[in-house]
């Protein structure tokens, strides 16, 4: 890495520092002295802590459980109690024979008619939805999906947007005139046609599809960043240096290019989380959602959509909340790294 | 615009590239040529302002009014957007409403007898059946007339027999593509060989005779029928089949569908495609007069009495105006009935317990503001079928769910038992469904209201079907084939919220029996596409009486009808062979002891597990008078006022 | 400039085909086949057979893609699969209503924008800023869907202050009585992410070498921030602003659906749901239309306020 550049362009910013510092230290730095940027930082640790958490099954591993009666407020409950045999269960007599008669006989001969079974009760602090499961466990099992769709969504635009930005920047001609075409197109497309085909090709799936669908439609500004700092890029001293010394187009277009712009990348990607995981919502909307046997915040935004007018308020209270407290640490981190990490901003606060 | 660019491209050609002082304005004035379909579609339209309004008809004279009357408007919404108002062309419920109002059947409904019963419309009498059944001699009224319009030529054009002629044509004309065309088809001696010859020719022959399909004189149409059908009446009452005139179909070709001339009690106004369709009453509308008796039901007998005093001898239609405005979410449309902005409302079964107790009553403080609910059962099933076929579609994957032998119905049976009907119910629907076991719904001829099936929620009698058929459970809890291949079953349904909670039900229902459930997700056109070639495994449907004879439903399981409306693949001789001798039966006990032996085996093979019919709840304003839901005939505003006095305390009144 | 403007149209021609070829064969894959649908609850195969031959979906791929370009060529989609009506017709009719409130929306968030954005960047690093920063960033987190949802029952139910939802027939009925709050909905969405875009872009220009010049001369604080910084960094804004226009049409389906606007959006939804193809092409081309005329506007833009960008 080039440190002493980088120094050289803000050199009043850091100034008590060991000659041979990184840039990701100076970052840090940077950032530790940032209030707001560290108290985001906690907060987002403890998001993905909590994310930790439940994808190993310590936290809200139940959340599919019935815990209480269909949209109970907050509070203690009982679950609702399930009737074993239906009572009325004698069909009129026909004279159509049942291949499955002899089965069902031997069946009803052995079959003890028991009681009904009754649960334990629970505390619920955040009320129940429409099936009686504890919302509070589907808020925290729901931060897991809709971080892991954001995160990985954002990796695969980050990689995608990278990559193809890398190829079109530091090679220029026809490859940039192709990837080009290829940006127009995709950027010229309404995104909500593009959306809803993509949604139809990979034909709901899951949590997955979700990252695809977003991962597939969001590079294209990624692309446009990453094309402009290669072309900047290619044509400085280092790069030709690391050229007559012999090293490869993917040695410097990866191993020596590419570091000096990841702040780019990474505030990117960031970015590209938090967007996602409101994206999210509105594919919820739009019924390309996670799987029914998950549970994310847009899911459980839409579910709650005809639930308010009921004044069963709690489960859309709950997922705004969580939401917005994660988006908002979140940005407010990725304000702080963006800051942090361009050193020709560094300068800026005290300006 | 074209000529401006040709213009100034030369002048540009001159022009140095660094002079570029008025580069400015020629560029822009430039871009517009470049964007000829953009912007010619924007000045083209008439919406650019939201004022693209389509006036259907020449302006119709003003109705008459006394000075200082308000206008009458029943405003009403739509829950999904109408397609176009061409009988012949469209399937769906919302615009064949609009078309019940613009287009009048030889027959229709009395309003308030129940079960619905048929009355003469355009008909002078009930019409003359013949050959128990075989012709059908229909005679016009007089002196009714379609509404003016330019393809008249200023003429007034009366009713006639050749144009209820016409209209069947029209459903058979394979360039119409009507989706209603079942109606008539295989039904009308001559009409089938005309179409098959269409087919070929590429050309319909309007002209041609048609041995079933005479019109002797103006006023009487003689309809003569392949086979004896004593449901026919039905059929000549449905909404689709009102007279229409051809020379406005050949005047507006492609576009009759915004462009419908009927001699109905309204005809259409301002229409602002898929937002808001306004019908306005007809000012040459016969002198109808309100003048029905109360049915003899004994439960609607003190409505129907106090709609009979209140309506009896007023002008039909009472109200000036019908105004329909498209709205798809539901707390907008809830939201825009309690705030006062429509007078009547049903789409809202999603937030029924905000205004009703569970007893199925108005809450206080809407029935305080005056505002009644009127409940009643659609005549309509739902249904989870499965499909019986051996593979999923012709040469297809095999299907883990088809076939008879034991193992399979078994397996069919075990879903079918474990299928959660109760939290369907309470859940889902909110209350706002009836349980339903029959394949006939309440108000449909042929309904057996205390039938009990062999079908209900009983998981342990499933798991215990499933144990003894070799379906046993691997290490991860779930279920395996008898061979020990894996079990998955699918089902499938559209990417919308509603149907994410029957998503959740059914995998809800089957994790208690260890049978994996796989959601198929697709859009209508092509679940629609793959339940006709028999590929779907399982899906919900619903079937809503196109009339009120048992046998519209009873054909959803009819073998020869896989394909068409037998969507599960359900082919059984003994059923067809049952079937084929109930078309021969009027309705009856006769007829009711086959429908139950047919019900029976369907369950036995468990080919459906019938789940619900919903509640048709409808709100209406307290100025809204005379109203009663209509099993069959939804467009029922001709026959209900707006009480102009309890109205004007409205926010808008015009 | 000639050259360039011929030469940017040019460019746009394999973009705009691109694009076709791209919806067309995304839709001819995933787009469902109507005419099931369309042949209604009983149907012979021959009764589908026949549809799908009137539709033109039999036809080679080819074939369809040739009369799809011609049909842009000439500006004619033909009819509505679903609804037999003129595809410009439905367009047309859709335009009006979707423009009726993104104009409003996009000028009213941009001037407050642009405000708020001023004030913080001016006052950068002080409390203030942080609060505007903060608070915008938190409003930000919030989904549209949520916005709506809340705003519509409050304002719209229980305070009565808007009508909950509808559309007339009229221009100023529709701008002053039934946009207002579909307006109030989009600008609040927009506003947070706005400013926080727009404060970027002044205090990219505050720290430019004119501005301290023009301190330098004992110019005005005040006047340095509307007369020089406005200026410049007006150009991003008025690129960001123009670029939404085109995604902003067919992206704000859910204040459409749920404030009941007749736009565009809502429309595309209905079409993808009804298979409805030629609506499907129409649109697609028409926004591409829009977004690569919008980016030479915002070309043509640049140069007229910065003198120093040359279009080559």
């Amino acid at each position: 890495m080039n440190t002493a550049t980088d120094l050289n362009v803000a050199p009043d910013a850091v100034p008590r520092l060991p000659p041979r510092t990184g840039l990701g230290q100076l970052a840090w730095l940077r950032l530790r002295r940032d209030a707001v940027g560290m108290a985001s930082l906690v907060i987002v640790a403890a998001f993905f802590l909590l994310t930790l958490g439940t994808a190993v099954s310590w936290i809200a591993a139940d959340w599919a459980e019935v815990k209480a009666p269909s949209n109970a407020p907050p509070g203690r409950h009982l679950p609702p109690v399930q009737a074993v045999v239906d009572p009325s269960a004698v069909a009129d007599p026909s004279a159509i024979p049942d291949p499955l008669a002899g089965v069902l006989a031997e069946i009803a001969a052995q079959t003890v008619v028991a009681g009904s079974v009754q649960g334990a009760e629970s505390w619920l602090p955040l009320g129940a939805d429409r099936w009686g499961r504890d919302v509070l466990a589907k808020v925290l099992k729901g931060t897991q999906t809709s971080l892991w769709v954001g995160v990985s969504a954002a990796l695969v635009a980050v990689f995608i947007g990278t990559l193809l930005g890398a190829l079109a920047g530091y090679w220029g001609g026809r490859i940039d005139d192709a990837l080009n075409w290829f940006y127009s197109v995709l950027t010229s497309m309404p995104y909500l046609m593009l959306i809803l085909a993509i949604a139809a090709v990979l034909n709901q799936k899951g949590t997955m599809t979700v990252v695809l669908i977003l991962g597939l439609t969001g590079w294209t500004g990624i692309f446009r960043l990453v094309r402009a700092e290669y072309m900047k890029q290619r044509v400085r001293e280092y790069v030709r240096a690391a050229e007559s010394l012999g090293a490869s187009h993917a040695r410097r277009m990866f191993g020596h290019i590419l570091p000096n712009i990841s702040h780019v990348v990474l505030v990117q990607l960031s970015l590209h989380v938090v967007s996602f995981m409101k994206s999210e919502v509105v594919l919820s909307f739009l019924g390309f959602g996670v799987a029914i046997d998950d549970v994310s915040w847009g899911s459980m935004l839409n579910e709650s959509q005809s639930e308010v007018l009921l004044g069963n308020w709690w489960q859309l209270a709950a997922a705004t909340v969580a939401m917005g407290l994660l988006v908002t640490a979140f940005s407010l981190l990725t304000d702080a790294l963006r800051d942090a990490m361009d050193p020709r901003l560094a300068h800026r606060r005290g300006d | 615009m074209r000529r401006k660019q040709a213009i100034m491209a030369p002048e540009g050609n001159r022009a140095p590239m660094h002079r570029s002082k008025s580069w400015f304005s020629q560029v822009l004035s430039l871009i517009p040529a470049m964007l000829v379909p953009w912007l010619a579609m924007i000045m083209m339209g008439p919406g650019m302002t939201g004022l693209g309004v389509q006036q259907a008809h020449a302006a119709a004279p003003e109705k008459a009014r006394m000075p200082g009357e308000v206008r009458k408007v029943l405003r009403i919404t739509f829950q999904a957007a109408e397609t176009g108002f061409d009988p012949a062309r469209i399937s769906d419920y919302y615009s064949g409403m609009v078309i019940e109002a613009i287009f009048e059947p030889l027959l229709t409904y009395d309003y308030l007898a129940r079960p619905a019963r048929l009355v003469p419309n355009t008909a002078e009498s009930m019409p003359e059946v013949g050959e128990g059944g075989r012709t059908w001699t229909f005679r016009l009224r007089r002196g009714i007339h379609f509404t003016p319009d330019p393809a008249f030529k200023g003429r007034p054009r009366e009713l006639q027999a050749r144009d209820y002629a016409y209209a069947i044509r029209r459903f058979m004309d394979p360039a119409n593509r009507s989706p209603y065309a079942f109606l008539f088809e295989g039904r009308i001696a001559g009409l089938d060989e005309l179409a098959a010859q269409a087919a070929k020719s590429g050309r319909f022959d309007y002209d041609a005779p048609v041995a079933g399909l005479e019109t002797p004189d103006s006023h009487t149409l003689r309809i003569r029928l392949r086979e004896p059908d004593l449901g026919f009446a039905y059929i000549m009452a449905h909404s689709l089949t009102g007279g229409i005139a051809r020379e406005v179909v050949e005047a507006y070709g492609a576009e009759v569908g915004a462009h419908p001339v009927g001699t109905g009690a309204f005809m259409l106004g301002q229409y602002t495609r898929s937002s808001r369709i306004v019908l306005t009453a007809n000012p040459g509308y016969r002198s109808e007069r309100w003048n029905f008796s109360a049915g003899t039901d004994p439960q609607a007998l003190a409505l129907d009495e106090k709609i009979v005093s209140v309506m009896r001898g007023r002008k039909v239609p009472a109200i000036d105006a019908v105004e329909i405005s498209i709205m798809e979410e539901t707390q907008s449309r809830w939201l825009a009935f309690v705030s006062g902005d429509t007078d009547l409302e049903y789409q809202l079964w999603e937030v029924a317990p905000r205004f009703m107790n569970g007893d199925g009553t108005l809450k206080a403080e809407f029935a305080q503001r005056g505002i009644r609910l009127h409940r009643s059962v659609d005549p309509e099933i739902v249904y989870l079928h499965f499909n019986t076929g051996s593979t999923l579609g012709e040469g297809g994957a095999a299907n883990p769910l088809g076939g008879f032998t034991p193992a399979r119905i078994a397996l069919r049976r075990a879903i079918a038992l474990a299928w959660r009907i109760d939290d369907q119910i309470a859940i889902i629907r909110k209350g706002q469904a009836v349980k339903a076991s029959y394949p006939i719904p309440p108000g449909v001829a042929g309904h057996i209201p205390d039938y009990r099936g062999i079908l209900r929620h009983d998981p342990r009698t499933a798991n215990a079907l499933l144990d003894r058929h070799g379906y046993a459970r691997g290490r991860d809890g779930y279920r395996r084939q008898p061979d020990g291949s894996p079990l998955v079953v699918r089902f499938s349904s559209m990417p919308s919220e509603r149907d994410r909670q029957f998503d959740e039900l059914m995998k809800r229902s089957l994790d208690a029996i260890g049978i994996r459930v796989d959601i198929h997700k697709d859009h209508f056109a092509e679940l629609i596409k793959q339940q006709k070639q028999c590929r779907l495994m399982m899906r919900m449907s619903s079937w809503i009486a196109d009339y009120p004879d048992g046998d519209n439903f009873m054909q959803l399981l009819y073998g020869p009808n896989t394909g068409q409306s037998n969507s599960a693949c359900y082919r059984s001789p003994e059923y067809d062979a049952l079937y084929e001798r109930s078309r021969r039966l009027p309705d009856g006990s006769e007829r009711d002891r086959l429908y139950r032996d047919m019900t029976r085996l369907m369950e036995v093979h468990t080919a459906w597990r019938i789940t619900d019919s919903r509640y048709r709840n409808v709100l209406t304003q307290p100025h809204v008078v005379g109203y009663k839901t209509h099993p069959v005939m939804p467009a029922v505003w001709k026959y209900l006022d707006i009480d102009a006095a309890a109205a004007s305390n409205r926010r808008d009144v015009r | 400039m000639q050259t360039y403007l011929l030469r940017r149209l040019l460019q746009s021609v394999p973009t705009l085909l691109g694009a076709i070829l791209f919806v067309f064969l995304l839709f001819n894959w995933v787009g469902g086949d109507p005419a099931y649908v369309l042949a209604g609850k009983f149907s012979s195969p021959e009764q589908v057979e026949a549809i799908r031959r009137q539709l033109g979906v039999d036809q080679p791929l080819y074939v369809q893609l040739w009369i799809f370009v011609r049909q842009m060529l000439t500006g004619d989609f033909g009819l509505s699969w679903a609804t037999n009506e003129p595809v410009a017709n439905i367009l047309a009719t859709r335009l009006g209503p979707s423009l009726t409130v993104l104009l409003p929306m996009l000028v009213i968030s941009t001037v407050i924008a642009l405000a708020a954005a001023m004030l913080a960047a001016r006052l950068r690093g002080s409390l203030t800023d942080r609060m505007v920063m903060v608070s915008c960033t938190a409003g930000q987190s919030i989904s549209i869907l949520v916005y709506i949802i809340v705003l519509q029952y409050l304002l719209g139910y229980r305070l009565e202050w808007f009508p909950v939802q509808g559309w007339g027939n009229s221009l100023g009925q529709n701008l002053l009585v039934y946009s207002l709050l579909p307006v109030l909905v989009g600008v609040l969405v927009s506003l947070a992410p706005d400013i926080r875009l727009y404060r970027s872009f002044f205090l990219e220009e505050v720290r430019q070498d004119y501005v301290r010049t023009a301190r330098a001369k004992g110019l005005g604080e005040a006047r340095i921030m509307v007369v020089h910084v406005l200026r410049n960094a007006g150009i991003p804004v008025i690129t960001h602003v123009l670029i939404q226009l085109p995604a902003l049409l067919t992206g704000a389906f859910l204040i459409e659906r749920f404030f009941s606007i007749p736009g565009i959006g809502r429309e595309v939804i209905l079409a993808v749901e009804r298979s409805d193809f030629p609506v499907i092409k129409a649109v697609t081309v028409y926004i591409a239309m829009a977004t690569i005329a919008v980016n030479i506007i915002t070309d043509l833009v640049y140069r007229a306020l910065d003198p120093r960008v040359r279009l080559e």
